[in-house]
Protein backbone atom coordinates (compact mmCIF):
# COMPACT_ATOMS: atom_id res chain seq x y z
CA UNK A 1 0.00 0.00 0.00
CA UNK A 2 2.85 1.88 0.82
CA UNK A 3 4.59 1.78 -2.24
CA UNK A 4 1.35 2.35 -3.94
CA UNK A 5 0.30 5.58 -2.44
CA UNK A 6 4.10 6.40 -3.26
CA UNK A 7 3.50 6.24 -6.56
CA UNK A 8 0.31 7.60 -7.04
CA UNK A 9 1.95 10.58 -5.31
CA UNK A 10 4.65 11.10 -7.21
CA UNK A 11 2.47 11.09 -10.63
CA UNK A 12 -0.22 13.82 -9.02
CA UNK A 13 3.14 15.83 -8.38
CA UNK A 14 4.45 15.16 -11.99
CA UNK A 15 1.31 16.88 -13.52
CA UNK A 16 1.19 19.06 -10.62
CA UNK A 17 4.81 20.53 -11.72
CA UNK A 18 3.87 20.67 -15.58
CA UNK A 19 0.18 22.45 -15.20
CA UNK A 20 -0.22 23.30 -19.20
CA UNK A 21 -0.43 20.06 -19.98
CA UNK A 22 -3.53 19.92 -18.12
CA UNK A 23 -4.85 23.33 -19.03
CA UNK A 24 -4.50 22.16 -22.68
CA UNK A 25 -6.43 18.76 -22.04
CA UNK A 26 -8.93 20.93 -20.44
CA UNK A 27 -8.77 23.40 -23.29
CA UNK A 28 -8.87 20.84 -26.22
CA UNK A 29 -12.52 19.02 -25.89
CA UNK A 30 -14.03 22.93 -25.49
CA UNK A 31 -11.95 23.71 -29.08
CA UNK A 32 -12.64 20.75 -31.04
CA UNK A 33 -16.64 21.24 -30.23
CA UNK A 34 -16.23 25.00 -30.97
CA UNK A 35 -13.98 23.38 -34.57
CA UNK A 36 -17.18 20.86 -34.88
CA UNK A 37 -20.19 23.35 -34.67
CA UNK A 38 -18.10 26.10 -36.69
CA UNK A 39 -17.62 23.91 -39.91
CA UNK A 40 -21.30 22.62 -39.73
CA UNK A 41 -22.66 25.59 -39.35
CA UNK A 42 -21.00 26.72 -41.82
CA UNK A 43 -22.11 23.48 -44.23
CA UNK A 44 -25.76 23.91 -42.98
CA UNK A 45 -26.08 27.30 -41.91
CA UNK A 46 -29.81 27.93 -39.96
CA UNK A 47 -30.86 24.36 -40.60
CA UNK A 48 -27.17 22.89 -39.12
CA UNK A 49 -29.74 21.41 -35.47
CA UNK A 50 -32.06 20.35 -37.58
CA UNK A 51 -29.82 18.11 -40.17
CA UNK A 52 -27.98 17.04 -36.76
CA UNK A 53 -30.47 15.70 -35.05
CA UNK A 54 -31.76 14.14 -37.94
CA UNK A 55 -28.59 12.12 -37.78
CA UNK A 56 -27.97 11.78 -34.03
CA UNK A 57 -31.80 12.19 -32.44
CA UNK A 58 -30.72 15.22 -30.59
CA UNK A 59 -30.59 18.91 -31.19
CA UNK A 60 -28.18 19.76 -28.27
CA UNK A 61 -25.00 19.69 -30.27
CA UNK A 62 -22.98 21.56 -27.60
CA UNK A 63 -23.78 18.26 -25.28
CA UNK A 64 -23.40 15.38 -27.56
CA UNK A 65 -19.87 16.63 -29.25
CA UNK A 66 -18.58 17.92 -25.46
CA UNK A 67 -19.39 14.46 -24.33
CA UNK A 68 -17.48 12.63 -26.82
CA UNK A 69 -14.65 15.00 -26.60
CA UNK A 70 -14.35 14.36 -22.99
CA UNK A 71 -13.87 10.69 -23.39
CA UNK A 72 -11.75 11.60 -26.02
CA UNK A 73 -9.07 13.23 -24.17
CA UNK A 74 -9.66 11.10 -20.80
CA UNK A 75 -8.35 8.16 -22.96
CA UNK A 76 -5.99 10.11 -24.17
CA UNK A 77 -4.42 11.09 -21.44
CA UNK A 78 -4.74 7.70 -19.83
CA UNK A 79 -3.03 6.52 -23.27
CA UNK A 80 -0.09 8.68 -23.18
CA UNK A 81 0.35 8.27 -19.80
CA UNK A 82 0.68 4.73 -19.20
CA UNK A 83 1.88 4.15 -22.18
CA UNK A 84 4.72 5.96 -22.10
CA UNK A 85 5.23 5.55 -18.32
CA UNK A 86 7.76 3.01 -18.94
CA UNK A 87 9.77 5.13 -21.66
CA UNK A 88 9.92 8.42 -19.95
CA UNK A 89 11.72 6.16 -16.95
CA UNK A 90 14.22 4.70 -19.63
CA UNK A 91 14.83 8.11 -21.13
CA UNK A 92 15.40 9.72 -17.76
CA UNK A 93 17.51 7.12 -16.58
CA UNK A 94 15.27 6.11 -13.37
CA UNK A 95 13.49 3.01 -15.25
CA UNK A 96 16.17 0.34 -13.52
CA UNK A 97 16.26 1.63 -10.14
CA UNK A 98 12.33 1.73 -10.29
CA UNK A 99 12.90 -2.13 -11.27
CA UNK A 100 15.15 -2.94 -8.77
CA UNK A 101 12.98 -1.59 -5.67
CA UNK A 102 11.27 -4.33 -3.70
CA UNK A 103 7.75 -3.52 -5.29
CA UNK A 104 5.46 -5.68 -8.17
CA UNK A 105 5.18 -4.11 -11.54
CA UNK A 106 1.61 -4.61 -11.57
CA UNK A 107 2.10 -1.96 -8.04
CA UNK A 108 3.78 0.57 -10.27
CA UNK A 109 1.30 0.38 -13.11
CA UNK A 110 -1.51 0.39 -10.58
CA UNK A 111 0.40 3.20 -8.94
CA UNK A 112 0.59 4.99 -12.38
CA UNK A 113 -3.31 4.33 -13.59
CA UNK A 114 -4.57 5.56 -10.00
CA UNK A 115 -3.15 9.50 -10.54
CA UNK A 116 -4.57 9.23 -13.98
CA UNK A 117 -8.57 8.08 -11.93
CA UNK A 118 -7.56 11.81 -10.58
CA UNK A 119 -6.41 13.64 -13.18
CA UNK A 120 -9.07 12.32 -15.69
CA UNK A 121 -12.16 12.44 -13.01
CA UNK A 122 -10.62 16.15 -12.29
CA UNK A 123 -10.85 16.75 -16.33
CA UNK A 124 -14.46 15.22 -17.01
CA UNK A 125 -16.12 16.85 -13.94
CA UNK A 126 -14.39 20.19 -15.64
CA UNK A 127 -15.38 19.95 -18.87
CA UNK A 128 -18.61 18.20 -18.86
CA UNK A 129 -19.70 19.66 -15.27
CA UNK A 130 -19.52 23.33 -16.80
CA UNK A 131 -20.63 22.53 -20.10
CA UNK A 132 -23.60 20.97 -18.94
CA UNK A 133 -24.24 23.35 -15.81
CA UNK A 134 -24.67 26.19 -18.66
CA UNK A 135 -26.15 24.42 -21.30
CA UNK A 136 -28.39 21.48 -20.04
CA UNK A 137 -29.18 23.08 -15.94
CA UNK A 138 -31.97 20.66 -15.71
CA UNK A 139 -29.74 17.86 -16.19
CA UNK A 140 -26.75 18.69 -14.02
CA UNK A 141 -27.13 15.55 -11.67
CA UNK A 142 -27.18 13.59 -14.85
CA UNK A 143 -23.31 13.81 -14.67
CA UNK A 144 -23.40 12.04 -11.51
CA UNK A 145 -24.03 8.58 -13.43
CA UNK A 146 -22.13 9.48 -16.21
CA UNK A 147 -19.07 10.19 -14.38
CA UNK A 148 -19.40 6.23 -12.77
CA UNK A 149 -19.58 5.04 -16.65
CA UNK A 150 -16.68 6.89 -17.32
CA UNK A 151 -15.20 5.73 -14.04
CA UNK A 152 -16.22 1.98 -15.25
CA UNK A 153 -14.83 2.43 -18.70
CA UNK A 154 -11.78 3.62 -17.04
CA UNK A 155 -10.47 0.17 -16.15
CA UNK A 156 -10.02 -1.82 -19.55
CA UNK A 157 -8.96 1.53 -20.45
CA UNK A 158 -5.90 1.44 -17.99
CA UNK A 159 -5.85 -2.17 -19.57
CA UNK A 160 -5.01 -1.03 -22.47
CA UNK A 161 -2.65 1.10 -21.46
CA UNK A 162 -0.79 -1.63 -20.24
CA UNK A 163 -0.91 -3.19 -22.94
CA UNK A 164 0.78 -0.31 -25.14
CA UNK A 165 3.62 0.09 -22.10
CA UNK A 166 4.73 -3.19 -23.50
CA UNK A 167 5.00 -2.32 -26.83
CA UNK A 168 6.51 0.81 -26.22
CA UNK A 169 9.48 -1.03 -24.54
CA UNK A 170 9.84 -3.08 -27.53
CA UNK A 171 9.37 -0.61 -30.34
CA UNK A 172 10.51 2.62 -28.58
CA UNK A 173 8.94 5.41 -30.74
CA UNK A 174 6.34 6.04 -27.95
CA UNK A 175 5.10 9.82 -28.88
CA UNK A 176 3.70 8.79 -32.70
CA UNK A 177 2.84 5.50 -31.35
CA UNK A 178 0.24 7.28 -28.82
CA UNK A 179 -0.73 9.65 -31.62
CA UNK A 180 -1.80 7.47 -33.79
CA UNK A 181 -3.55 5.47 -31.44
CA UNK A 182 -5.40 8.10 -29.92
CA UNK A 183 -6.73 8.82 -33.54
CA UNK A 184 -7.92 5.72 -34.16
CA UNK A 185 -9.54 5.42 -30.94
CA UNK A 186 -11.08 8.94 -31.71
CA UNK A 187 -11.99 7.39 -35.32
CA UNK A 188 -13.64 4.20 -34.20
CA UNK A 189 -15.41 5.51 -30.96
CA UNK A 190 -17.63 7.90 -32.17
CA UNK A 191 -15.82 10.45 -30.38
CA UNK A 192 -18.27 13.07 -32.85
CA UNK A 193 -20.85 10.92 -34.38
CA UNK A 194 -22.87 7.85 -34.06
CA UNK A 195 -20.31 4.88 -34.65
CA UNK A 196 -23.46 3.67 -37.07
CA UNK A 197 -21.55 6.16 -39.51
CA UNK A 198 -19.06 3.67 -39.92
CA UNK A 199 -18.90 1.36 -42.36
CA UNK A 200 -20.22 -2.94 -40.78
CA UNK A 201 -16.50 -4.25 -40.50
CA UNK A 202 -15.03 -0.88 -38.89
CA UNK A 203 -18.40 -0.96 -36.41
CA UNK A 204 -17.05 -4.95 -35.03
CA UNK A 205 -13.44 -2.93 -34.50
CA UNK A 206 -15.47 -0.09 -32.29
CA UNK A 207 -17.33 -3.12 -30.45
CA UNK A 208 -14.11 -3.95 -28.75
CA UNK A 209 -13.38 -0.43 -27.38
CA UNK A 210 -14.66 0.91 -23.90
CA UNK A 211 -14.84 4.18 -24.87
CA UNK A 212 -17.70 3.45 -27.47
CA UNK A 213 -20.17 1.91 -24.53
CA UNK A 214 -18.91 5.31 -22.28
CA UNK A 215 -19.25 7.76 -25.02
CA UNK A 216 -23.22 6.18 -26.18
CA UNK A 217 -23.99 5.95 -22.55
CA UNK A 218 -22.84 9.32 -21.35
CA UNK A 219 -25.08 10.77 -24.16
CA UNK A 220 -27.78 8.40 -23.22
CA UNK A 221 -27.95 9.40 -19.71
CA UNK A 222 -27.55 13.06 -20.34
CA UNK A 223 -29.16 14.32 -23.24
CA UNK A 224 -32.13 11.57 -22.88
CA UNK A 225 -32.41 10.76 -19.18
CA UNK A 226 -31.39 7.21 -18.98
CA UNK A 227 -30.44 5.84 -16.27
CA UNK A 228 -27.64 2.98 -15.77
CA UNK A 229 -30.26 0.57 -15.22
CA UNK A 230 -31.41 0.93 -18.64
CA UNK A 231 -28.44 0.77 -19.86
CA UNK A 232 -27.48 -2.76 -18.16
CA UNK A 233 -26.12 -4.61 -22.00
CA UNK A 234 -23.81 -2.43 -22.79
CA UNK A 235 -22.92 -1.96 -18.39
CA UNK A 236 -22.03 -5.77 -18.41
CA UNK A 237 -20.08 -5.47 -21.51
CA UNK A 238 -17.90 -2.36 -19.80
CA UNK A 239 -17.68 -5.05 -17.13
CA UNK A 240 -16.83 -8.00 -18.89
CA UNK A 241 -13.60 -5.69 -20.93
CA UNK A 242 -12.81 -4.48 -17.68
CA UNK A 243 -11.77 -7.51 -16.84
CA UNK A 244 -10.29 -8.61 -19.83
CA UNK A 245 -7.99 -5.99 -21.22
CA UNK A 246 -6.89 -5.76 -17.84
CA UNK A 247 -5.62 -9.46 -17.77
CA UNK A 248 -4.29 -9.34 -21.30
CA UNK A 249 -2.74 -6.05 -20.96
CA UNK A 250 -0.66 -7.32 -17.98
CA UNK A 251 0.02 -10.81 -19.28
CA UNK A 252 1.54 -9.12 -22.69
CA UNK A 253 3.29 -6.25 -20.50
CA UNK A 254 4.83 -8.93 -17.87
CA UNK A 255 5.86 -10.90 -21.62
CA UNK A 256 7.83 -7.74 -23.51
CA UNK A 257 9.43 -7.17 -19.70
CA UNK A 258 10.38 -10.02 -19.11
CA UNK A 259 12.14 -10.68 -22.87
CA UNK A 260 13.23 -7.28 -22.50
CA UNK A 261 15.16 -8.32 -19.39
CA UNK A 262 16.78 -11.40 -21.13
CA UNK A 263 17.89 -9.34 -24.03
CA UNK A 264 19.08 -5.96 -22.25
CA UNK A 265 16.21 -4.19 -24.15
CA UNK A 266 15.77 -1.78 -21.52
CA UNK A 267 18.64 0.31 -21.34
CA UNK A 268 18.51 0.97 -25.38
CA UNK A 269 16.56 3.92 -26.44
CA UNK B 1 31.31 43.93 -57.62
CA UNK B 2 28.90 42.12 -60.13
CA UNK B 3 30.92 38.74 -59.66
CA UNK B 4 31.14 39.43 -55.49
CA UNK B 5 27.02 39.20 -55.71
CA UNK B 6 26.84 35.93 -57.73
CA UNK B 7 29.30 34.40 -55.24
CA UNK B 8 27.57 35.82 -52.46
CA UNK B 9 24.01 34.42 -54.27
CA UNK B 10 25.92 31.67 -54.40
CA UNK B 11 27.15 30.62 -51.38
CA UNK B 12 23.90 31.42 -50.01
CA UNK B 13 22.02 29.02 -52.26
CA UNK B 14 24.81 26.29 -51.20
CA UNK B 15 24.03 27.14 -47.80
CA UNK B 16 20.85 26.37 -48.14
CA UNK B 17 20.87 23.39 -50.08
CA UNK B 18 23.48 22.27 -47.17
CA UNK B 19 20.76 22.88 -44.65
CA UNK B 20 17.99 21.52 -46.75
CA UNK B 21 20.30 18.08 -47.38
CA UNK B 22 20.77 18.23 -43.21
CA UNK B 23 17.19 18.26 -42.11
CA UNK B 24 15.88 15.70 -44.96
CA UNK B 25 18.76 13.27 -43.56
CA UNK B 26 17.35 13.75 -39.85
CA UNK B 27 14.34 13.37 -41.29
CA UNK B 28 14.43 10.19 -42.53
CA UNK B 29 16.97 9.30 -39.97
CA UNK B 30 13.38 8.22 -37.75
CA UNK B 31 11.26 6.14 -40.01
CA UNK B 32 8.60 6.02 -37.74
CA UNK B 33 8.05 9.50 -37.84
CA UNK B 34 7.75 9.21 -41.03
CA UNK B 35 5.21 6.53 -40.80
CA UNK B 36 3.60 8.26 -38.48
CA UNK B 37 2.89 11.41 -40.28
CA UNK B 38 1.20 9.50 -43.58
CA UNK B 39 -0.92 7.65 -41.35
CA UNK B 40 -1.86 10.44 -38.55
CA UNK B 41 -2.24 13.32 -41.31
CA UNK B 42 -5.45 11.46 -43.57
CA UNK B 43 -6.78 10.23 -39.94
CA UNK B 44 -7.04 13.67 -38.27
CA UNK B 45 -8.83 14.18 -42.11
CA UNK B 46 -11.34 11.58 -42.03
CA UNK B 47 -12.07 12.05 -38.32
CA UNK B 48 -13.28 15.81 -38.60
CA UNK B 49 -14.70 14.99 -41.91
CA UNK B 50 -17.26 12.06 -40.30
CA UNK B 51 -18.10 14.68 -37.56
CA UNK B 52 -19.02 17.53 -40.15
CA UNK B 53 -21.21 15.08 -41.87
CA UNK B 54 -23.61 14.95 -39.62
CA UNK B 55 -24.14 18.69 -40.40
CA UNK B 56 -24.87 17.99 -44.03
CA UNK B 57 -27.85 17.42 -45.88
CA UNK B 58 -26.30 17.11 -49.73
CA UNK B 59 -22.79 18.17 -50.18
CA UNK B 60 -23.09 21.83 -50.49
CA UNK B 61 -22.51 24.99 -48.57
CA UNK B 62 -24.49 28.09 -48.14
CA UNK B 63 -25.04 30.32 -51.05
CA UNK B 64 -22.95 33.17 -49.16
CA UNK B 65 -19.51 31.00 -50.03
CA UNK B 66 -20.15 31.15 -53.99
CA UNK B 67 -20.41 27.88 -56.15
CA UNK B 68 -17.99 25.40 -53.41
CA UNK B 69 -19.03 22.22 -52.01
CA UNK B 70 -19.07 21.25 -48.48
CA UNK B 71 -16.37 18.93 -48.92
CA UNK B 72 -14.14 21.20 -50.63
CA UNK B 73 -14.37 23.75 -48.66
CA UNK B 74 -13.63 21.83 -45.56
CA UNK B 75 -10.63 19.71 -47.84
CA UNK B 76 -8.70 23.30 -48.51
CA UNK B 77 -9.17 24.05 -45.05
CA UNK B 78 -7.23 20.89 -44.03
CA UNK B 79 -4.64 22.02 -46.69
CA UNK B 80 -4.50 25.23 -44.94
CA UNK B 81 -4.27 23.44 -41.41
CA UNK B 82 -1.05 21.02 -42.56
CA UNK B 83 0.93 24.33 -44.45
CA UNK B 84 0.23 26.21 -41.43
CA UNK B 85 1.52 23.38 -39.11
CA UNK B 86 4.81 23.94 -41.07
CA UNK B 87 5.21 27.58 -39.55
CA UNK B 88 4.33 26.79 -36.21
CA UNK B 89 5.77 23.52 -35.41
CA UNK B 90 8.48 23.06 -38.26
CA UNK B 91 10.03 25.93 -38.84
CA UNK B 92 9.48 27.40 -35.29
CA UNK B 93 10.59 24.60 -33.77
CA UNK B 94 13.63 24.01 -35.69
CA UNK B 95 15.73 26.94 -33.49
CA UNK B 96 14.11 24.66 -30.41
CA UNK B 97 15.46 21.43 -31.87
CA UNK B 98 18.71 22.47 -32.15
CA UNK B 99 18.99 24.07 -28.62
CA UNK B 100 17.72 20.86 -27.46
CA UNK B 101 20.36 18.88 -29.36
CA UNK B 102 22.85 21.02 -28.00
CA UNK B 103 24.19 22.05 -31.67
CA UNK B 104 22.92 25.37 -31.93
CA UNK B 105 26.47 27.08 -30.65
CA UNK B 106 28.10 25.22 -33.13
CA UNK B 107 25.44 26.47 -36.37
CA UNK B 108 25.65 30.18 -34.91
CA UNK B 109 29.37 29.80 -34.92
CA UNK B 110 29.52 28.73 -38.71
CA UNK B 111 30.02 31.66 -41.05
CA UNK B 112 26.82 31.31 -42.41
CA UNK B 113 23.57 32.73 -42.69
CA UNK B 114 21.45 31.99 -39.74
CA UNK B 115 18.57 32.20 -41.51
CA UNK B 116 19.38 29.48 -43.57
CA UNK B 117 19.47 26.83 -40.91
CA UNK B 118 15.30 27.91 -41.26
CA UNK B 119 14.70 28.26 -45.15
CA UNK B 120 16.24 24.37 -45.28
CA UNK B 121 14.05 23.18 -42.72
CA UNK B 122 11.36 25.02 -44.75
CA UNK B 123 11.75 23.72 -47.97
CA UNK B 124 11.98 20.07 -46.76
CA UNK B 125 8.39 20.53 -44.57
CA UNK B 126 7.62 22.13 -47.30
CA UNK B 127 8.42 18.90 -49.78
CA UNK B 128 6.88 16.40 -47.27
CA UNK B 129 3.44 18.35 -46.86
CA UNK B 130 3.37 18.57 -51.12
CA UNK B 131 3.89 14.43 -50.33
CA UNK B 132 1.26 14.31 -47.76
CA UNK B 133 -1.45 16.54 -49.71
CA UNK B 134 -0.32 14.56 -52.72
CA UNK B 135 -1.48 11.45 -51.12
CA UNK B 136 -4.45 12.49 -49.17
CA UNK B 137 -5.75 13.68 -52.62
CA UNK B 138 -5.55 10.52 -54.27
CA UNK B 139 -6.57 8.26 -51.31
CA UNK B 140 -10.05 10.42 -51.54
CA UNK B 141 -9.78 9.53 -55.24
CA UNK B 142 -9.48 5.62 -54.60
CA UNK B 143 -11.55 5.31 -51.96
CA UNK B 144 -14.71 7.56 -52.72
CA UNK B 145 -13.99 8.65 -56.07
CA UNK B 146 -13.62 12.26 -54.95
CA UNK B 147 -11.80 14.53 -56.84
CA UNK B 148 -10.72 18.13 -55.75
CA UNK B 149 -10.92 20.95 -58.41
CA UNK B 150 -8.87 24.15 -58.91
CA UNK B 151 -11.01 26.96 -60.51
CA UNK B 152 -7.84 29.48 -61.31
CA UNK B 153 -5.14 27.19 -61.01
CA UNK B 154 -2.88 30.45 -61.87
CA UNK B 155 -4.45 32.87 -59.42
CA UNK B 156 -3.97 29.85 -56.81
CA UNK B 157 -0.84 29.11 -57.52
CA UNK B 158 0.28 33.04 -57.05
CA UNK B 159 -1.80 32.73 -53.38
CA UNK B 160 -0.03 29.82 -52.28
CA UNK B 161 3.36 31.74 -53.26
CA UNK B 162 1.84 34.49 -50.95
CA UNK B 163 0.93 32.10 -47.94
CA UNK B 164 4.26 30.28 -48.36
CA UNK B 165 6.09 34.00 -48.09
CA UNK B 166 3.84 34.70 -44.84
CA UNK B 167 4.46 31.42 -43.23
CA UNK B 168 8.75 31.60 -43.43
CA UNK B 169 8.14 34.95 -42.04
CA UNK B 170 6.01 33.98 -39.42
CA UNK B 171 8.17 30.42 -38.62
CA UNK B 172 11.20 33.17 -37.99
CA UNK B 173 9.49 34.87 -35.85
CA UNK B 174 8.32 32.07 -33.72
CA UNK B 175 11.64 30.58 -34.47
CA UNK B 176 12.68 33.74 -32.84
CA UNK B 177 10.13 33.36 -29.90
CA UNK B 178 11.97 29.97 -29.42
CA UNK B 179 14.87 32.07 -28.08
CA UNK B 180 12.75 33.97 -26.04
CA UNK B 181 10.37 31.80 -24.43
CA UNK B 182 11.19 28.29 -23.08
CA UNK B 183 7.58 27.31 -22.93
CA UNK B 184 6.79 26.59 -26.88
CA UNK B 185 4.70 24.21 -26.89
CA UNK B 186 1.93 25.79 -25.29
CA UNK B 187 2.32 28.93 -27.02
CA UNK B 188 2.30 26.71 -30.38
CA UNK B 189 -0.59 25.07 -29.38
CA UNK B 190 -2.94 28.42 -28.42
CA UNK B 191 -1.58 29.78 -32.00
CA UNK B 192 -2.59 26.78 -33.76
CA UNK B 193 -6.01 26.77 -32.64
CA UNK B 194 -6.43 30.39 -32.46
CA UNK B 195 -5.65 29.88 -36.32
CA UNK B 196 -8.07 27.31 -37.26
CA UNK B 197 -11.26 29.43 -35.34
CA UNK B 198 -10.31 33.06 -35.79
CA UNK B 199 -8.66 33.04 -39.32
CA UNK B 200 -11.46 31.24 -41.53
CA UNK B 201 -9.49 28.14 -42.14
CA UNK B 202 -11.88 25.68 -41.35
CA UNK B 203 -14.88 28.07 -41.73
CA UNK B 204 -15.65 31.65 -43.24
CA UNK B 205 -15.59 33.95 -40.52
CA UNK B 206 -19.13 35.26 -41.06
CA UNK B 207 -20.11 32.27 -38.95
CA UNK B 208 -18.65 33.90 -35.69
CA UNK B 209 -19.88 36.51 -33.44
CA UNK B 210 -19.63 39.92 -34.56
CA UNK B 211 -16.92 41.08 -32.59
CA UNK B 212 -14.81 38.63 -33.14
CA UNK B 213 -15.48 38.82 -36.77
CA UNK B 214 -13.56 42.07 -36.23
CA UNK B 215 -10.71 40.64 -34.59
CA UNK B 216 -10.31 37.94 -37.43
CA UNK B 217 -10.13 41.02 -39.84
CA UNK B 218 -7.20 41.74 -38.03
CA UNK B 219 -5.39 38.58 -38.79
CA UNK B 220 -3.38 38.59 -42.04
CA UNK B 221 -3.86 35.17 -42.65
CA UNK B 222 -7.53 35.29 -42.63
CA UNK B 223 -6.66 37.50 -45.82
CA UNK B 224 -4.31 34.80 -47.26
CA UNK B 225 -6.66 31.93 -46.61
CA UNK B 226 -9.65 33.55 -47.87
CA UNK B 227 -7.93 34.31 -51.33
CA UNK B 228 -6.43 30.92 -52.00
CA UNK B 229 -10.21 29.62 -51.14
CA UNK B 230 -11.17 31.91 -53.60
CA UNK B 231 -9.23 30.85 -55.93
CA UNK B 232 -9.78 27.41 -55.82
CA UNK B 233 -13.52 28.02 -55.36
CA UNK B 234 -14.66 30.99 -56.39
CA UNK B 235 -15.95 31.75 -53.18
CA UNK B 236 -17.01 35.14 -52.30
CA UNK B 237 -13.91 37.54 -51.01
CA UNK B 238 -13.95 39.37 -47.87
CA UNK B 239 -12.28 42.38 -49.41
CA UNK B 240 -13.89 43.85 -52.53
CA UNK B 241 -11.60 42.08 -54.95
CA UNK B 242 -8.80 44.58 -55.92
CA UNK B 243 -8.14 45.04 -52.34
CA UNK B 244 -8.24 41.49 -51.01
CA UNK B 245 -4.99 41.08 -53.81
CA UNK B 246 -3.45 44.27 -52.35
CA UNK B 247 -4.12 42.99 -48.51
CA UNK B 248 -2.78 39.59 -49.02
CA UNK B 249 0.13 40.90 -50.94
CA UNK B 250 0.99 43.42 -47.85
CA UNK B 251 0.29 40.97 -45.61
CA UNK B 252 2.65 37.96 -46.93
CA UNK B 253 5.96 40.66 -47.68
CA UNK B 254 5.07 42.57 -44.35
CA UNK B 255 4.88 39.51 -42.39
CA UNK B 256 8.08 38.40 -44.24
CA UNK B 257 10.19 41.46 -43.49
CA UNK B 258 8.76 41.17 -39.62
CA UNK B 259 9.85 38.23 -39.56
CA UNK B 260 13.22 38.39 -40.37
CA UNK B 261 13.93 41.33 -38.97
CA UNK B 262 12.24 39.74 -35.51
CA UNK B 263 14.67 37.26 -35.76
CA UNK B 264 18.02 38.88 -36.22
CA UNK B 265 16.86 41.24 -32.89
CA UNK B 266 16.47 38.32 -30.54
CA UNK B 267 19.40 36.44 -31.55
CA UNK B 268 21.79 39.74 -31.15
CA UNK B 269 19.60 40.16 -28.21
CA UNK B 270 20.26 36.54 -26.96
CA UNK B 271 24.04 36.95 -27.88
CA UNK B 272 24.18 39.67 -25.37
CA UNK B 273 22.43 38.18 -22.72
CA UNK B 274 24.28 34.83 -23.18
CA UNK B 275 20.58 33.12 -23.49
CA UNK B 276 20.52 31.55 -26.78
CA UNK B 277 21.90 28.11 -25.76
CA UNK B 278 19.74 27.98 -22.72
CA UNK B 279 17.22 25.29 -22.75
Amino acid sequence: MQALAAIFWKGVKHHVRYPGEFVIFLLLPFLFTFLILGMGTAIAGGNASTYFAARTGTTNIVIYEILGSAVWMTSWVVIEDVGTAIRDEQIKGTLEQNFLAPVRRFTLLVGLSLTDVVITAALFLVVVGVSVAVVLPSGFLTIIPAFLTLLLGLIPLFGIGFLFAGFVVRFKEPYIFIQIINLVFATLTGTYYPVTFLPYWVQLLSGVLPQTYVIEDMRRIVIANQTLVNLYGSVFILLALALAYPILGYAVFRRIEKRASVTGEFSKY
Amino acid sequence: MNSRNISYSSRLIEEFKASFLKDLRSYFRYPAWVIGEFLSTPLWFFFFALGVTLFAPVASTTSENGPSTGFSYFFFGFLFIILFSTSVWGVGQSVRNEQESGTLEQFFLAPANHATLILGRWARIFMTDALIIGYITLLLYFIGGTTVAILNPPLFLLSVGLYELSLIGFGLFMAGLTIRIKAYNSIGNAIFFGYMIFTGALFPINVLPQPIRYFSMLIPFTYLNDLMRHAALGTTMILPETWEYVVSVLAAVGMLIIGFVAFNMIEQNARVKGSIATS
